[in-house]
């Protein structure tokens, strides 16, 4: 696997010399045809529900759509910005009972609750940035996994009747509490996508930005970024914020949709789940995140009556994966396509070139000289 | 001339970036002393790290005593009797004079025969004797590099390997060095000395060979190459 | 605070930081040697509990068989961990992600143990016999089990073990001497390939003893390894990757922290509190007490 992807990675340099007029391009990586590939998978993927009848089979999308949000989330802060953060659970656990609270106990809309989630999450991973800011990489990861326990631990023994310890809190109203439960259903599931495609080009935008090249930077030459004024600091504060603010509204969706939050949500469990997904996709690109929630979810749910084997799998996939796919599965399709596509231009010389390859992957970019 | 101590053939080498080694071969007999020198960045130190076996050769063969070590682990090399003593010395930071003396008769099991060359070395190197219970790292360069050469010492070696020996060391620490090597040498040693230049190996070296950007490009005695104002002027800039 | 506190806090450090000292030595020993942070220790606890289970309960067997079972158990296990889960990784352990992909490998190790363990013996909590039973009263009402007094005697005759296996023995100063330069050490002779499974074996091992006495403490279960698993983190933390005596110390003061938080805020703040502690530490030491940012370890 790799928190930090192949440095070696020819990449779609930005370039050399990049003057503060000049406007990076938001998506280098699509093109025309790719852009009608990625939304007409976008409306299938829409359509689901309105042919999908099997209350069950939704309710599974709905919750991997919700779960697909925290791992995009995580996987900027751990993929893209390189922060070994274990803590991302936490952050949207907090997300979630900060908007279960306000839904319970206040009458204003149901989205602002959610909104409030998300504001939640960024106050608590910025607050979970600053310890972690002179630690080094392993450490980093050891104090904010700890955080994540902690959090957990204090929540499981709130005797104060805020959270409900143990057994959660009591049933809130959701975003949707007046439809039916068919009809909701749907809605949910139409959120939650509409969150994870605007999540993932703004991210992807993101991380084609300036912002998003200096934190590949940091990440990836810490020394000769800061000796180029970017200050590693004030980026791993930054990707803290964007991150936890995601991460607090699939808390917020999630509470809503499930009608209650409990501790379980954040256990080492669903941690070691979540993981699992983010690496066999593939760290730090764009489709990784995709690919290993949606997979591993179908793995999960037809598993679902073995506890112990589903995990037991799952481990053994996460070792595979990494000893023998560093990059994960997005980053094995990207060199598979690679290969195609050069054969193809090969074959075939009046056909366009092939692309730089990477359906979505947010490129690696070298530390940009202009960027503070 | 029997069977050589040391051969290597169409040794190729180097590191993920580049081969620094390209196509070299030597041939070292028993009890001969062998001098490699070449300027800064030439392949000096890779060439020996190939033949221990810490970088895996890419192409080419490394017999030791006959025998085909190509690949071994250094692990296994160092067990089949041969000493290295790296450029920088090697030395363990935290571990005392003691231990770091110890360490070099890894391979000798039994507690005995490690204490029994461990008097041996202190006989020979009372300076080192005197440091005994010093930690590595607090060590000056000369006593470093006399300890590394004690460790060189605790286990029996067919040949060694010794890079640099003077790198970074004040004329007087130098000559210590050197005589401890000449004495090595009388003693019957085989070895392989590496040096930027001839300074100091005039009364030691067998052969010279000059290395130059991963090959061997002159051989001969020591007087011949080092009175050739061709080979100082070209290969090595100066005197 | 009453006499009796001081008494029962002295006390409670004592058998706190013993055991964790046990868990988290071998955490620190497999980082000082191989740079990683082994995340399978907590499984190792939980086997641990487990084989004590076996042998005194299931089998009625005497303690010294279930301690020299779990050892030899916890051993293998983690000889199979290493080769497994780290082993193939090993030329990669000049990247600069190497920590963060073994961490993720040996969770993964973790993830896998703690589920077989799910599947098979599943999720009830089973009561181990303690080691040995019965208490003595130590002073007005503090009272101390025999089966924590054997645990800390046990814990630091281990360590001290240990200390003695790493500075005198052939073998030990051959685990140091990787630990501060891994080419040197091969050429030493040391055999790299073999060092470093045992290195995981026998710190996996020290941490299945402590699982049977844990287990006697509390239950064997399949999670009976996560909170011990947090606790060693916190310990290696404070003590500072890879230091030996950081960690001794450390495992002492955290056992002192929490030990004078229980009498004082209660069981359920003490671990928040320790967190705050081991904050409050990174922010000022961000390597901990005896960590060093670079090179030279145990
Ligand atoms: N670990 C390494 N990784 C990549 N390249 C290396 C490594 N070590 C050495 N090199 C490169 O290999 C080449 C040869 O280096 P080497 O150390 O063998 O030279 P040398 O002849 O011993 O020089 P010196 O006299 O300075 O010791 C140099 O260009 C060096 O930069
Ligand atoms: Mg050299």
């Amino acid at each position: 696997m790799s928190a930090l992807p192949n440095k070696a990675e020819p990449t779609p340099a930005p370039p050399a010399v990049m003057r503060s007029a000049v406007t990076l391009p938001a998506f280098p990586d699509m093109t025309p045809a790719r852009w009608t590939v990625t939304s007409a998978l976008v409306a299938l993927a829409a359509g689901i529900p309105l042919v999908m009848t099997n209350q069950y089979a939704l309710s599974v999308m709905v919750t991997t759509l919700i779960l697909l949000v925290l791992n995009i989330s995580w996987n900027f802060v751990l993929g893209v910005a390189g922060v070994w953060n274990f803590g991302q659970l936490a952050i949207y656990a907090l997300g979630g009972y900060g908007a279960g609270i306000i839904m319970l106990h206040t009458t204003v809309s149901p989205w602002l609750a959610v909104l409030a989630g998300g504001v939640v999450g960024t106050l608590a991973a910025v607050l979970l940035a600053f310890p972690t800011l002179r630690l080094y990489g392993i450490y980093t990861s050891l104090l904010t996994f700890a955080f994540a326990v902690v959090i957990q631990y204090v929540i499981v023994n709130d005797g104060s009747g805020l959270t409900g310890g143990t057994f959660g809190l009591p049933i809130v109203k959701g975003l949707y509490s007046s439809l039916s439960l068919a009809a909701s259903a749907r809605a949910y599931y139409w959120t939650a996508l509409a969150v994870v495609v605007a999540s993932t080009i703004v991210l992807a935008a993101v991380g084609h930005s300036r912002l998003g090249i200096a934190l590949r930077g940091v990440r990836d030459a810490p020394a000769y970024a800061a000796a180029r004024g970017v200050s590693p600091m004030r980026y791993r504060v930054i990707a803290f914020a964007v991150s936890g603010f995601l991460a607090g509204i699939a808390g917020g969706l999630y509470v809503s949709y499930n009608q209650s939050i409990s501790p379980s949500a954040m256990g080492l469990t669903p941690m070691s789940i979540d993981v699992t997904m983010l690496v066999i996709g593939g760290l730090g690109t764009a489709t990784g995140p995709i690919i290993g929630t949606i997979l591993l979810a179908i793995v999960q749910t037809s598993l679902v009556s073995h506890p112990g084997a589903e995990l037991t799998i799952l481990g053994i996939f996460l070792l595979v994966v990494v000893v023998f796919v560093p990059d994960g599965l997005a980053g094995l399709a990207a060199r598979y396509w690679r290969r195609i596509s050069a054969w193809a231009a090969e074959d075939d010389q009046s056909g366009e070139a092939a692309g730089p390859g990477e359906a979505a992957e947010i490129p690696e970019g070298s530390p940009d000289p202009n960027v503070a | 001339m029997s069977e050589p101590m040391l051969q290597v053939a169409g040794l190729r080498a180097g590191y993920a970036e580049a081969t620094v080694i390209r196509g070299l071969d030597l041939a070292v007999g028993a009890g001969e002393v062998v001098v490699l020198i070449g300027p800064n960045g030439h392949g000096k130190t890779t060439l020996l790290r190939a033949i221990s076996g810490i970088i895996r050769p890419a192409a080419g063969q490394v017999l030791l005593g006959g025998k085909d070590v190509t690949g071994w682990p250094a692990e296994r090399i160092a067990t089949g009797g041969l000493v290295h003593v790296p450029q920088g010395d090697g030395l363990f930071a935290e571990m005392t004079v003691e231990e770091n003396l110890l360490m070099g008769a890894f391979p000798r099991s039994s507690w005995r025969s490690r204490r029994k060359e461990l008097a041996g070395v202190y006989e020979r190197f009372p300076v080192v004797a005197a440091r005994a219970a010093q930690r590595g790292r607090t060590l000056s360069g000369g006593e470093r590099r006399l300890v590394a050469l004690g460790r060189a010492l605790m286990r029996p070696s067919r040949i060694m390997l010794i890079d640099e020996p003077s790198l970074g060391l004040a004329p007087v620490a130098i000559d210590t060095v050197y005589e401890a090597i000449a004495e090595l040498k009388a003693s019957g040693a085989t070895i392989v000395l590496v040096e930027e230049n001839f300074t100091h190996i005039g009364g030691i070296a067998d052969a010279v060979h000059v290395l130059e950007t991963g090959t061997i490009v002159a051989s001969g005695p020591y007087a011949e190459l080092a009175s050739d104002p061709a080979i100082v002027q070209t290969y090595l800039g100066s005197l | 605070m009453a006499a009796t506190d001081l008494v029962g806090i002295a006390v409670t450090t004592i058998i706190l930081g013993s055991i964790y000292g046990l868990v988290a030595i071998g955490m620190t020993l497999i980082y000082g040697t191989l740079r990683i942070l082994d995340m399978s220790q907590g499984s190792m606890v939980m086997v641990g509990s487990f084989v004590g289970w076996g042998i005194l309960v299931v089998a009625g067997l005497n303690p010294v068989i279930a301690i020299a079972a779990a050892f030899a158990a916890t051993f293998v296990l983690g000889v199979l961990t290493q080769l497994v889960s780290v082993q193939p990784l090993m030329k990669r352990r000049n990247a600069i992600d190497f920590e963060m992909v073994t961490f993720i490998t040996t969770f993964a190790v973790a993830m896998i143990l703690t589920n077989v363990a799910l599947e098979l013996l599943g999720p009830q909590q089973r009561n181990v016999t303690p080691v040995i039973s019965g208490g003595v009263n130590i002073y007005h009402g503090v009272n101390l089990p025999y089966q924590s007094m054997a645990m800390a005697i046990v814990s630091i005759a281990l360590m001290a073990g240990l200390g003695i296996f790493l500075a005198r023995t052939r073998w030990g100063m051959a685990i140091r001497a990787v630990a501060q330069d891994l080419d040197a050490a091969r050429l030493m002779g040391v055999p790299v390939g073999k060092l470093y499974p045992l290195t995981m074996g026998l710190a996996s091992a020290l941490a299945g003893i402590a699982g049977v006495f844990l287990g006697g403490l509390y239950f064997a279960y399949p999670q009976a390894g996560d909170l011990p698993l947090l606790e060693a983190l916190i310990v290696v933390i404070f003590g500072g990757l890879g230091s030996l005596p950081g960690t001794v110390y450390a495992a002492y003061a955290i056992g002192l922290i929490q030990a004078t938080a229980e009498v004082l805020v209660g069981t359920t703040w003490s671990l928040p509190i320790l967190y705050g502690v081991i904050l409050l530490v990174l922010i000022i030491r961000p390597y901990g007490l005896l960590g060093k940012p670079s090179e030279a370890r145990l």
